[in-house]
């Protein structure tokens, strides 16, 4: 279906899907500025699983929201398949958004009043997907998420789990670049937050870009590689062949 | 996006409810005010074509009064008047003296003139009157369905005359001779009997309250109106054209306060629509920053919030209008009992109604609608 989806393992090429070069934000707290970024740079390859990880306030949400262009930076750019997002007007934005990223969020972020599949199809009515079409995806996204049995059931009437799982189908949605998952397993039990992990980790192997932003040393251990803030900087960087 | 909308309405029935029917009062307003608006520019529409080309020749006195019987042979000698022919006019219903548009009238006409003032009326029964008719009578489509009469009835008429301080009312019956079909004019609410039955009757001897004058086919009404004005002592006249911007001038003020009215009551209703909308933009908040996230335009959640407002609009006007359709119809079934109708709805004016309620839906969601799409997704999803 997309460049980035194959059935089965595929090894992950050099070229990096994206690149983030020198990035700083600044937030102004009153009169004080505060650095939230300070100097942020490095490379994702295609098909990495990566782990953004670091105390509260260390800068890895608001990193998440630049890539994700929900916010825009101070300084440095964001490249995705080679092309400068961080510059995109504002009125491009929503092209980069839907093209080339799926959101997971903490708390799923589902619509309520939208049953499983309809909050896949959702993401698809921004693209013009065709109706028929978008059903027929947002089915075998939740076929792919083990929802193919609860496509009609309201988040209200599924556990927080499988919100999580519908969450993950609407990011596939549009077949994204990278896959964006701000403490996907905040909110779910050990249990599930196996389920869920092992559910990116399976998307990951089949050549989707995944940055995770965890508190869960547990889930960051389980990525490719590592990247600990603090103080709005890199601390490290351990890819999987380093770790301990 | 058409079934999101729908989904967000029905989501929020009560409010939904509420704010429908705050528009469809709103537009009941303009539907009630605006079909009596419609009624007396129609009445007036049909009435000047029947009378278009008449020269009305009164006394030249503001307090009104009675003109001479000779002062008809003195306008038919004007050179460009082809006819003219007098009435005496008398209101029906002498204890309450409402002349003019919906106050029935009794009209004194000599009877070979009928058939011109009549133009092209037909009539639904029996015949106009001829001459030799004494207690005889031709009515009009409301005086019929008042009085529930029909040819061969009766029909009780007053006339009020003043002895010293004191008042004398005569009555006398007149017979329905024939009954004419409806016109929505003044002529729906006329008795027209004999000139000299009536000058008798309401002691009016050889007086006519207004001459009718005709212009020959090339001459102006405008220019012979003066004409007559300066051939014949003490009279003046009101040309069609005059008549016109009268009559027009009284129903612009009559159509401002009731328009004026209703829009009022609308706005009010668009009021309701914009109130809704702000809660309940602010209260989706948090859902405009996760369509954000997920790649939704501005012009995708103004489509959303805009629909909304301007589907609650179509909603509340379809309601409004129905509503107010019906009640005009109940009030204008019971006002045709006593001979009148206060309302028409025009599809003009459903059609201004709908547009209205639309377009008010649509303002007044717009500024709830910027605000939507003006809140940054970040912010937006941290909302809660």
């Amino acid at each position: 279906m997309s460049n980035n989806e194959n059935n089965g393992k595929q090894p992950k090429n050099d070229e990096p899907i994206l690149r983030i070069m020198n990035l700083r934000k600044t937030y102004m707290q009153g009169k004080i500025p505060v650095r939230a970024l300070d100097g942020v740079s490095f490379d994702v390859k295609k098909g990495e699983f990566l782990s953004i990880v670091g105390p509260s306030g260390s800068g890895k949400s608001t990193l998440l929201s630049m890539i994700g262009l929900l916010d825009k930076p101070t300084e440095g750019s964001v490249f995705i398949d080679g092309v400068e997002i961080s510059r995109a007007k504002e009125s491009e934005a929503p092209k980069v958004r839907r093209e080339k990223i799926g959101f997971v969020f903490q708390h799923f972020n589902l619509l309520s009043t939208l049953s499983a599949m309809e909050n896949v199809d959702i993401a698809m009515r921004f693209t013009g997907v065709p109706k028929n079409k978008r059903r027929e995806r947002a089915f075998e996204l939740l076929t792919r998420v083990g929802l193919g049995d609860r496509v009609n059931h309201k988040p209200s009437e599924l556990s927080g789990g499988q919100q999580q799982r519908v969450s993950i189908a609407r990011a596939l949605a549009n077949n994204p670049a990278i896959i964006l998952a701000d403490e996907p397993t905040g909110a779910v039990d050990t249990k599930t937050r196996e389920v869920i992990v092992e559910l990116l980790r399976g998307l990951s192997e089949r050549g989707q870009t995944i940055i995770v932003v965890t508190h869960d040393m547990d889930v960051a251990q389980r990525t490719d590689r590592i990247i600990t803030m603090r103080d709005g900087m890199i601390a490290s960087d351990i890819s999987s062949g380093e770790k301990k | 996006m058409f079934d999101l909308i729908i989904r967000s309405l029905t989501q929020r029935k009560m409010r939904t409810g509420l704010t429908i029917f705050g528009i469809a009062l709103g537009i009941f307003a303009v539907v009630v005010m605006g079909g009596m608006s419609e009624h007396s520019n129609l009445t007036f529409d049909r009435s000047m074509k029947l009378t278009a080309e008449m020269i009305r020749v009164m006394p030249d006195t503001s307090l009104g009064g009675s003109l001479d019987d000779s002062k008809v042979k003195e306008v038919r000698r004007v050179p460009g008047v082809s006819d003219a022919y007098g009435l005496l006019m008398m209101p029906l219903d002498q204890e309450n003296l409402a002349m003019g548009f919906g106050g029935d009238m009794v009209v004194g006409i000599a009877p070979e003139k009928q058939r011109v003032a009549l133009k092209d009326t037909k009539l639904t029964d029996g015949r106009l009157l001829v001459e030799g008719d004494g207690n005889r009578a031709v009515i009009g489509s409301s005086i019929a369905r008042e009085f529930k009469l029909k040819v061969g009835d009766e029909l009780e008429v007053k006339s009020k005359r003043l002895q010293r301080a004191t008042s004398i009312t005569h009555v006398r019956n007149f017979t329905v001779v024939g009954i004419l079909e409806y016109t929505g004019s003044f002529y729906d609410s006329m008795v027209t009997i004999p000139l000299d039955t009536a000058q008798k009757f309401y002691e009016q001897e050889k007086k006519v309250s207004v001459v009718l004058a005709y212009a020959e086919q090339d001459a102006d009404p405008e220019d012979l109106s003066k004409r007559i004005e300066l051939s014949v002592d003490n009279v003046k006249t009101i040309s069609p054209g005059e008549l016109r911007k009268q009559v027009e001038g009284q129903l612009v003020i009559f159509s401002l306060i009731t328009v004026s009215a209703a829009v009022l009551a609308a706005l009010i209703g668009g009021l309701s629509v914009m109130n809704t909308m702000l809660m309940s933009v602010s209260e989706r908040t948090k859902e405009f920053g996760i369509l954000k996230a997920l790649g939704a335009e501005r012009k995708d959640i103004l489509f959303m919030t805009m629909g909304e407002a301007a589907l609650m609009g179509i909603i509340g006007g379809i309601f409004g209008i129905a509503i107010g359709g019906t009640l005009v119809y109940y009030l204008n079934d019971i006002l045709a009992s006593k001979g009148t109708a206060l309302f028409d709805i025009t599809p003009r004016l459903v059609v201004v109604a709908l547009l209205f309620a639309t377009i008010l839906g649509m303002v007044c969601g717009t500024y709830p609608a910027y605000r939507a799409t003006r809140m940054s997704p970040m912010e937006a999803l941290r909302y809660e």
